[in-house]
């Protein structure tokens, strides 16, 4: 239980920030820190057990069909990097409090790095690899947001893109990596997996599994060739940079190596791949720290060096690399975040994180120099610090460890990187704070506030402590851990400064002396680097995602060119080819039922139909006459509803004709008036045929299924409609108890649909399509009398009567022809006419309703209503009558079906509202100004020289 | 049912047939669209209302009571088809502006709606105002 709430903690937590920030600062960064210190304060309360070298489980079930449990475990990797986590995160907290400016957003701060916090809690303490897989994913996202915090710088937004598509990249080809290991070991649950590890080691899915699980930790750890991303994400605020590249987030490769080290490690290809990669990485990313001038940049490429050392170590597949490894994480973790955490105080206080420009500071920041020289040391390796240990045990296992059969080449290009890295560190500490002061930096430094210099002051006493006393202070924790990520197979060794003089100690200070000798010649050294070739990565980067880009730009317009009839010619002769297939595949008899005589009625509005389809094929460029034709046919089927005794389609239909053409004709005033002629002859033909076979497949499925007797679900719907569903009219009972759950989900879509219209077209009235809009000229002449008297009034007459006709379709809908849907139409014609009548502006003026809220309350009320069945102990939607009886009026019946009616009949009403209301802004904006008269031309009020008298001048002659 | 009412209900039934066929010859013979626009209002006012009123009557001599649908689709018809017939006119005159030149000015001064705007609506104010200032300089 403990242990899922430490992973919750941070997310429900990454509420508060967003909150506290109203409590000012201190109250914010108090909310964070208080989040995180209690996660912390929980995680040690597990410490006795762990150290006892008990595993803590908590288990959830989560999807059990697909393996995919919220299982959370505890064993002493994951409690280190939990500590580190939690414990480093704390330190962030406070540090950022200091840091971020006043015009950073310090709610969206806290809120991105708890957030974060959770997903890395998360990683390592879950028990699934599919759960993992979420977290994994869940650290890309949220340190993209973190590295993007500067959204207006384009470093920022462009590193924080880089981080996410190299280890959103590698992400993807970890979840195939981990699907191969579940399927190997059989279960996705991490315990069970670590005791598969012979099987999984023996299986001929090893490797694949290994490589796509390797790119994920590589491209998260930032080993090469897809360290580039990490240095382009120092763009970041510096708390962001410390957290995430000292303890957490490429931490998060380097932990899965370890997590999976007793299923993967021990073989060649781990040996050659891991241990190779971490050797060059190493090297490589510390010759690059040497000469980078900005500050962070010169952190960040020897974190590069130092996971890759890390990486190294476990590459090298014995239990002792291991631990050294496991040891290094903490000393790495800790002097690292220190660094960064001056290298933050630096560019805070001095205005530069340019080596070039500092230099001098000892004087002027002696607390800061301090730190940050017991770190850089630490760093480069130099004794009764703790980086000394780790690069002892690190020098050691590359000097007895040989490649490829040459002994001495680990060991060699161990050596060469423990110089580089040395020197790097070394740089920090001399070009930065010794040499003579200068004046010209662009503020005065001094020491940070408290607060600031804290968090690293903290992280000093470890690397001291450590340094000094091993086996006391860092002992116990190295050796859960260590137990943890070997398996068990803890081999003897002890943690101590002194080992006797041998090989390792000359190395060692031979490093030291020639490192302190590299930086002495740092300009030669310089010179060498820029006479040998550099790849720039990021331009490599850039080229093959602009490559990518482009390749996928083709392939989609390639497929999807825009063109709307190359949509339906492609869907509608896919169709054809389905249908045709099945229907050659099948035998074929003509059906058994006996064909009706057919009345004249019906062939002349059969005729009517053709003809009228027959004309919009032939008219169909003038757009008006296809409208006009495009309502006749639909009153046309409406009359079918009405022969065929199904008055509530036909009602609707007819609703539904009225809306469509009004809307239609709202939107083909901007429009022009004939469609142009674009395609060529042969595509029209194909077209033809296409639309051709399409109707006669169609035809000939419907004359097959009417020729022949079947049974549908109709006679179910029939019989239980007044018992089940206690209404008669079924065609609403199967709306709105039946099917409730489908008019449910339509509703929401209606909404849904009404609110994209109003943001399509929002979005037109605020880009630049509203300066055309303005500047637009009719393409017809107006009529200067555009609100007709005559209109006007009989609108206004007929408002009430739509209203009522309105609510009685409505209250009747149960058991007659009628409901929500069809009233909803009624009404908003109603509504609609009025509009139509006076002008939108002068309507919208009177209508205090706001249609958007309509729609949610729509929902809202049918969902309520279902929801309201769970009270009674019913599924989602179950319908409940009663019969009621009123003194005056009698008996009644009411239905539960009524509420969920008024809930389609609210959002019917609110979407054809905010549909029109959307059409007519655009409208409005090429017009003039709104008119405060119903009516263009008024007899009451008579312009001058009329010899009609005014309205208000009889009414004060009356008065 | 009584004789009296059957000779009413023929009669109304003769009289709306009538007006129909008066109507739809109308609809074909007259010239252009002004006149022709008169022929359809007689039949869709008396002829339907004809029909409708018979089909009420018969209803109620012959013991179905009294029906109002017939009622209401006449005051409906009664309601729309004059608009209908306004809208078709206007717009006829709106389309063909050469024939603008060839309509009588209307007899206060005034102008033609469709073509003329009622009053001068300035853009900043809203057109209440303009009434009462164009009201105040009257005065």
């Amino acid at each position: 239980m403990a242990l899922t709430l430490i992973v919750l903690l941070p997310f429900v937590g990454a509420l508060l920030p967003g909150l506290m920030i109203r409590a000012g600062r201190n109250g914010c960064a108090l909310a964070t820190g208080a989040v995180t210190l209690l996660a912390f304060v929980l995680l040690m309360s597990q410490a006795p057990a762990v150290f006892a070298g008990e595993v803590v489980h908590a288990r959830w079930e989560w999807l059990p069909a697909i393996g995919l449990d919220a299982n959370f475990f505890l064993d002493g990797l994951g409690f280190l990097f939990a500590g580190l986590i939690l414990g480093i995160g704390l330190l962030i907290i406070t540090y950022a409090r200091f840091y971020l400016s006043r015009n950073d957003p310090m709610g969206q701060f806290y809120t991105y790095l708890l957030l974060f916090q959770g997903a890395m809690v998360g990683i390592v303490l879950c028990d699934n690899i599919l759960l993992l897989l979420i977290f994994w994913e869940l650290t890309s996202l949220s340190s993209f947001l973190l590295i993007g915090y500067w959204k207006h710088l384009p470093e920022g937004r462009q590193g924080a893109r880089m981080a996410l598509a190299v280890t959103g990249m590698g992400g993807l080809a970890m979840i195939a990596g981990m699907l191969i290991l579940g399927e190997i070991a059989g279960s996705y649950d991490l315990s069970t997996i670590l005791q598969e590890g012979e099987a999984i080691r023996a299986s001929q899915w090893y490797v694949p599994a290994l490589i796509l699980i390797l790119l994920g930790c590589f491209t998260k750890s930032a080993q090469f060739p897809f360290h580039f991303w990490l240095p382009h994400a120092m763009a970041a605020p510096t708390p962001v940079s410390a957290y995430l590249h000292s303890a957490t987030m490429v931490k998060a490769g380097i932990f899965l190596m370890a997590r999976l080290w007793p299923v993967l490690a021990g073989t060649d290809w781990w040996f050659y791949i891991v241990a190779t990669t971490g050797l060059f990485t190493m090297v490589m990313a510390a010759w690059i720290a040497l000469f980078k001038d900005d500050l962070k940049g010169l952190l960040a490429f020897s974190t590069v060096s130092h996971l890759a050392l890390i990486t190294f170590l476990f590459g090298l597949g014995t239990p002792i690399a291991a631990v050294a490894g496991v040891f290094h994480i903490i000393n790495h973790a800790s002097f690292k975040a220190a660094l960064f955490m001056t290298a933050g105080i630096i560019d805070h206080e001095t205005g530069t994180r340019d080596i070039k420009k500092l230099g001098g500071l000892m004087v002027l920041m002696p607390i800061t120099m301090t730190i940050a020289t017991l770190a850089a040391l630490s760093m480069a390796g130099v004794p009764l610090l703790n980086g000394f240990l780790t690069k002892e045990m690190m020098l050691h296992e590359a000097l007895h460890t040989e490649w490829a059969g040459v002994p001495w080449l680990l060991g060699a290009a161990a050596v060469v990187g423990a110089i580089f890295s040395v020197a790097y560190s070394f740089r920090y500490i001399a070009h930065v704070f010794l040499g003579p002061k200068r004046d010209d930096y662009p503020h005065h430094p001094h020491d940070p506030p408290f607060g600031m210099y804290l968090p690293p002051l903290i992280l000093i006493v470890p690397v001291v402590l450590i340094g000094l006393f091993p086996a006391a202070v860092a002992g116990p924790l190295v050796a859960v851990a260590a137990d943890a990520v070997t398996g068990g197979n803890l081999p003897d060794y002890h943690l101590a400064i002194w080992h006797g003089f041998n090989l390792t100690l000359v190395s060692s200070l031979a490093a030291l002396a020639l490192g302190a000798f590299l930086l002495w010649r740092h300009r030669q050294a310089n010179a060498v680097r820029l006479s040998v070739p550099r790849p720039e990565a990021k331009r490599i980067f850039e080229t093959l995602v602009d490559g990518a880009a482009a390749g996928a730009r083709l392939f989609t317009d390639g497929l999807h060119n825009g063109s709307l009839r190359r949509y339906l010619a492609v869907m509608i002769g896919a169709c054809i080819l389905a249908g045709a297939t099945a229907f050659l595949n099948a035998s074929h008899a003509p059906g058994g039922r006996e064909l009706t005589h057919v009345p004249i009625i019906t062939l002349l509005a059969w005729a009517v139909l053709i003809g009228a389809c027959v004309t919009i094929v032939i008219f169909h460029r003038q757009r008006l006459l296809t409208l006009v034709i495009v309502g006749v046919v639909g009153m046309l089927v409406s009359l079918g509803f009405v022969y065929l005794s199904a008055p509530d389609l036909a009602l609707t239909q007819i609703s539904v004709e009225v809306v469509t053409v009004i809307l239609l004709l709202l939107a083909l005033n901007f429009l022009p008036k004939q469609t142009p002629r674009d395609s060529g002859t042969g595509r029209r033909l194909r077209d033809g045929l296409l639309a051709g076979l399409g109707g006669l497949g169609v035809g000939g499925i419907i004359y097959a299924v009417m020729t022949r007797d079947f049974t549908t679900i109709s006679d179910f719907h029939l019989a239980q409609s007044k018992p089940g569903g206690g209404g008669t009219n079924v065609v609403n009972v199967i709306l709105v108890d039946f099917r409730g759950f489908d008019t449910f989900g339509e509703i929401i879509v209606l909404g849904i649909a009404a609110l994209a219209i109003y943001a399509l077209l929002d979005g037109a009235l605020n880009g630049p399509a509203v300066k055309r809009l303005r500047s637009w000229v009719p393409d017809q002449e107006r009529a200067r009398d555009r609100h007709p008297m005559m209109l006007v009034v009989a609108t206004r007459v007929m408002l009430p009567l739509s209203l009522m006709v309105g609510l009685f379709i409505f209250l009747r809908g149960h058991n007659e022809p009628g409901g929500g849907f069809i009233a909803g139409l009624v009404v908003a014609i109603a509504f609609l006419m009025q509009y139509m009548a006076s002008g939108f502006g002068w309507a919208e003026r009177r209508m205090k309703i706001d249609y958007h809220l309509l729609i949610g309350w729509g929902v809202l009320a049918a969902g309520f209503t279902g929801v309201g069945a769970w009270i009674a102990g019913r599924p989602f939607l179950t319908s409940d009558f009663a019969h009621v009886h009123l003194p005056v009026f009698g008996d009644f019946e009411l239905a539960t079906a009524m509420a969920f009616d008024v809930g389609v009949f609210l959002t019917v009403v609110g979407s054809v509202m905010v549909a029109l209301a959307n059409l007519s802004r655009l409208a409005r904006v090429t017009e003039g100004p709104i008119s405060d008269d119903p009516m263009d031309v008024d007899p009451q009020r008579r312009g001058p020289g009329t010899g009609m008298p005014d309205a208000a001048h009889t009414g004060k002659a009356e008065g | 049912m009584t004789l009296l009412a059957e000779i009413l209900v023929s009669v109304l039934i003769v009289a709306a047939g009538f007006f129909g066929l008066v109507g739809s010859y109308g609809l074909a013979k007259l010239p252009d669209l002004m006149t022709r626009l008169h022929a359809p209002t007689k039949a869709s006012t008396l002829g339907i209302g004809g029909i409708l009123i018979a089909s009420m009557i018969w209803a109620l001599m012959s013991g179905h009571g009294f029906s109002s649908h017939e009622l209401l689709i006449t005051l409906f018809i009664f309601l729309t088809a004059p608009i209908t017939a306004n809208f078709l006119a206007k717009s006829h005159l709106h389309r063909r502006i050469e024939r603008r030149e060839s309509l009588p000015a209307p007899e206060d001064g005034a102008s033609w709606a469709t073509f003329e705007a009622p009053e001068a609506t300035h853009r900043d104010e809203p057109s209440s105002i303009a009434a009462a200032r164009l009201r105040g300089e009257q005065e």
